[in-house]
């Protein structure tokens, strides 16, 4: 199949440039999304999608076109070429700004991804058990947990891209990941609580463990059991000290946003015009890569062919940088940082992040937490919301409120409320313990597309979050 | 279409003859349009484009509004999704392709894994073939629309919001139209295809005076080509212009809060969908398990899904696994009367489906790629009496919550607990609107708060699939 892909695609560059494109790119996708899901102690499901398809964008003087087709012959193509024109020149007559590519240099790579026990080498008997493995698991825990829903999945395949200017990459995009959901009840009560891992490995990193398939599901049926007996947390201003899994899609969510060019190009985001500006403390450096250090989910170029660069958006409390696809680069007169992305070949490229993590400090955790004379630490989220002015809402799902450093008792329904640009000027401790992690259950949502992502950090220590309590 | 049967009826006898007991193909094929244009006003009003100098820029004005930043998609996606049972367990493989060779390859790949999969104890049979309960709402027009007229209502949308008020600073239009061809095929006899359009658009805005910034929005969602877009162009802007000069709240309040229809529908559409999904009830993570026949709101709360609804946005001849559309009462008069059941969870509890499986998922995953889940068709809250003002005349003292919510996705499904933020908040003193807040959370428990209901509006609106009214709740906390 690849092969007929790339030869498809070809064809509809060069037609492109026929009928009159002055830019013409094409992307093409054959991947596997596959999953597994056991509720309590059975296989619910198990599915495969398979997603094959093209798509193309040309640009024609001031406007651009997209257009895409999953029905790969040579007369759909030339079809679906011809709509991206049509688009570019409908386009064209509305166009405010005209939108020009940054130059890059050509590159012609072909990227495998290495992984021990690549999921596609990996038996689907094998995926299963991991499931069982976790809903047996966290069963044994105790009869409180009356449910329990856990997940495996992967995406793999193969990503294509060639332009009009010579370039031609591709590479093998790899995530999978372990969850488990589970319930508990007591009376009246009913919670839930939940854990995962997963990044761009081969299920070898089942086998560490710190990732056990007993281990995912251990913790999550605690914490369902812990949150039985927690208390609402209460409303009001505290001291916060934020999990790695929350800094980072605070990280993500809340500042990752604001930094995408394209939202400071139209002026919507808080942060244009803020280059070299101190916008948080100066412990605080936020990075965004395609291939971090370790963990994470691995992107090697992006949906305009641009080999991704690792971008400190914030450096030591200062604006340093914001994301960029080849045009917002240009625009702004940037250079292109690899961070054009598409949820698949049916998308045209928009301005994403990749791994999007709070960088490392040298406090350690205990330490952060004994200072703490009255907060709250909150863990994990799942997930926030957060407004172009930076205003975000995320919900720990766990938190325990802490007295003079010390734990002293679980809450539940932990929100936080405020504005990033407030909250960076207020860290008062950033940790060594950095941590990135992705998986394919969730993704971030922008423009009605989804992509996968990596987020994380370390412990970080806020001076003041309003936590807005459950009622 | 037809020919789509035919490829349909190949497949599940391929399916067969590799040693299914049951199989099923779902076919579709959607064209979709999808359109994005940000005003060019934003250049003018709100901050400067690189290059031009700011003074320049308003003199172009009259120039500048009819233009902007267009993101526009067009394309096919077609393929299918088999289902394959092996000794009562299935086995799910989707493609994104309508060719004969790859759907067989899809359905050897189904068989497969229902093959390494243990029976499930609770599977009974794919549905049986009954009669459609009507036709999918179809406006030719709809497809038909040509790139360049979209591209006109949605710069027509962002001239009509700027020119209202020169605080205006900042308009976005996006409409999406939509026509979608399914079929669904199974070796139980069922031999269907329906077609449908969808048109939905969405207006945003963001208006300045001084430093305070506000925002507002308005959504249209129809079947048919609605080209009058000018009403909610005109009503997204009055909702942020109507924010200005916000105040903070003195102190944590808890009391009375009308929700307006958008911001209701919002909370209603994420929690009380999945309390009413039977397959939740029957896994135990349901409030509503054991309640059939008892008292679960006001007894002025009427809640029905109707999937034969004229027009209506989930309205279809038949549901993703072929079966009929029904009306179905959920909650009548106080009174839990129904879960919703698509042919799995219906069968499990002895029961037929009330035709409410979807294959459709948020962020645009094509309908083939996914398993059938639980959705409502057309999810309706019967009204009240009195339009908002009058809601307002009615509480005397409280808050009002308008427009649409941050946070309403992460709410506590299972508890029902929700703490979202709201911009279009006002505060109401002696039965009228005396003056917007500033950012407010609102936070509550949607099943307790249909138990103490204490009006409903007449101003019933469809957001998608939601259809209700506006409506009081006796007891929310809100705070600045």
């Amino acid at each position: 199949m690849s092969s007929q892909i790339v030869e498809l695609m070809d064809k509809a560059v060069q037609y492109a440039l026929e009928i009159g494109a002055d830019f013409a790119e094409v992307r093409g996708e054959d991947t596997i999304t596959g999953e597994v899901k056991a509720v309590n102690d059975e296989i619910r499901t198990v599915s495969e999608v398979r997603n094959l398809g093209i798509g193309v964008r040309v640009f024609y003087k001031k406007g651009t076109g997209f257009s895409f087709s999953n029905v790969l012959d040579e007369e759909y193509i030339y079809r679906t070429v011809r709509t991206a024109m049509k688009i570019a020149k409908a386009s064209k007559k509305r166009a405010l700004i005209k939108l020009d590519l940054a130059e890059v240099e050509t590159v012609e790579d072909r990227k495998q991804s290495p992984a021990t026990r690549h999921p596609k080498d990996v038996s689907l008997d094998e995926k299963k058990d991991l499931c069982l493995r976790q809903c047996k698991t966290a069963r044994n825990v105790s009869d409180r947990i009356v449910n329990v829903i856990s997940s495996f999945m992967e995406y793999h395949g193969r990503l294509h891209y060639a332009n009009s200017e010579g370039t031609k990459v591709s590479y093998e995009p790899l995530l999978i990941g372990l969850s488990i959901v589970c319930v508990a009840k007591e009376g009246e009560t009913i919670v839930d609580a939940s854990d995962r891992y997963g990044g761009s490995f081969g299920l070898s990193v089942f086998e560490e463990e710190a990732h056990t398939p007993e281990k995912i599901a251990e913790n999550a049926a605690n914490w369902a059991l812990e949150k039985l007996r927690a208390k609402s947390a209460p409303a009001g201003k505290f001291c916060a000290l934020i999990d790695p899994r929350l800094a980072g899609v605070l990280a993500h969510e809340s500042f990752g946003h604001l930094s995408e060019a394209d939202m400071v190009m139209v002026g919507t985001s808080p942060l244009a015009g803020k280059i070299g500006q101190y916008l948080g403390s100066e412990m605080v450096t936020i990075v965004d890569e395609g291939l971090p250090e370790r963990g994470g989910y691995r992107i090697y170029f992006d949906d305009e062919g641009v080999p991704c660069t690792k971008v400190e958006i914030l450096k030591r409390g200062k604006l340093n940088y914001y994301l960029h696809s080849r045009e917002t680069a240009k625009a702004m007169g940037m250079k292109p940082t690899g961070n054009a992305r598409s949820q698949d070949y049916s998308f045209e490229p928009i301005v994403r992040m990749r791994n999007t993590y709070f960088d490392a400090g040298d406090w350690k955790p205990e330490e952060a937490l004994s200072e703490i004379k009255r907060g709250i630490y909150a863990i994990d989220t799942a997930g926030g919301q957060v407004e172009a002015s930076g205003t975000f809402v995320f919900k720990a799902v766990k938190g325990y409120w802490v007295e003079k450093g010390e734990l002293k008792y679980p809450l539940r329904d932990v929100a936080l409320t405020g504005n990033i640009l407030d909250l960076l000027k207020k860290v008062d401790a950033v940790c060594n313990d950095l941590e990135i992690s992705s998986t394919p259950f969730g993704g971030c949502g922008k423009m009605d597309q989804r992509v996968y992502v990596g987020t994380g950090g370390p412990h970080i220590r806020v001076k003041e979050v309003l936590f807005g309590g459950a009622r | 279409m037809e020919e789509l049967l035919e490829v349909g009826s190949k497949a599940v006898n391929y399916a067969e003859k590799l040693g299914a007991d049951e199989a099923e193909l779902f076919l579709s094929l959607e064209n979709h349009t999808s359109l994005k244009f940000i005003g060019g006003i934003f250049a003018s009003r709100g901050g400067a484009v690189k290059g031009i100098k700011g003074s320049l820029i308003k003199l172009a004005e009259p120039w500048i509004k009819k233009k902007g930043v267009p993101l526009i998609t067009s394309g096919i996606r077609a393929g299918v999704g088999v289902r394959a049972v092996v000794n009562k367990a299935m086995g799910f493989s989707s493609v994104s392709s309508l060719e004969e060779s790859q759907v067989l390859a899809a359905v050897e790949e189904a068989v497969k894994i229902a093959k390494i999969r243990p029976p499930d104890p609770n599977w009974v049979s794919l549905p049986e073939p009954r009669k459609p309960s009507g036709q999918g709402v179809f406006d030719k027009r709809i497809l038909d629309l040509e790139i360049d007229e979209i591209l006109d209502l949605c710069v027509n949308c962002c001239v009509t919001a700027g020119d209202l008020d020169k605080r205006v600073t900042q308009t976005m239009a996006m409409v999406s139209a939509r026509s979608l061809y399914i079929g669904v095929v199974n070796t139980q006899g069922i031999e269907v295809c329906d077609k449908g359009t969808f048109f939905t658009a969405f207006i945003s805005i963001k208006a300045k005076s001084g430093d305070e910034e506000t925002s507002g929005g308005d959504f249209l969602s129809s079947r048919t080509f609605n080209i009058d877009l000018r009403d909610i162009s005109i009503s997204a802007a009055e909702r942020a212009l109507e924010c200005f000069s916000r105040k903070a709240l003195r102190e944590k309040y808890v009391g009375p809060v009308i929700f307006e229809n958008m911001s209701w529908s919002e909370l209603f559409s994420t929690i009380f969908t999945y309390g009413i999904s039977a397959l939740n009830v029957q896994e135990n993570r349901s409030v509503y398990k054991d309640k059939i026949g008892e008292q679960v709101a006001e007894d002025y709360i009427t809640v029905i899904d109707d999937g034969t609804l004229e027009n209506g946005f989930g309205t279809s001849a038949v549901d993703d696994e072929g079966c009929p559309r029904q009306k179905t009462p959920i909650i009548e008069r106080g009174v839990l009367r129904n879960y919703l059941y698509d042919n799995y969870s219906a069968k499990r509890d002895g029961k037929e489906s009330t035709g409410n499986a979807s294959r459709q998922r948020l962020f645009g995953t094509p309908s083939y790629a996914n398993q059938p889940s639980i959705k409502p068709s057309n999810l309706l809250i019967m009204p009240g009496k009195g339009n908002l003002n009058e809601l307002i005349g009615e509480i005397k003292e409280g808050i009002l919550v308008k427009g649409s919510l941050i946070g309403a996705l992460h709410s506590n499904v299972l508890t029902g607990d929700f703490s979202v933020t709201s911009n279009n908040t006002f505060k109401i003193e002696n039965g009228e609107v005396s003056y917007p807040l500033k950012p407010c959370t609102v936070a509550g428990n949607l099943y307790e708060a249909l138990n103490s209901v204490l009006a409903l509006g007449n101003d019933l609106r469809s957001f998608g699939n939601i259809i209700c009214p506006s409506i009081i709740v006796k007891r929310i906390v809100v705070s600045t």
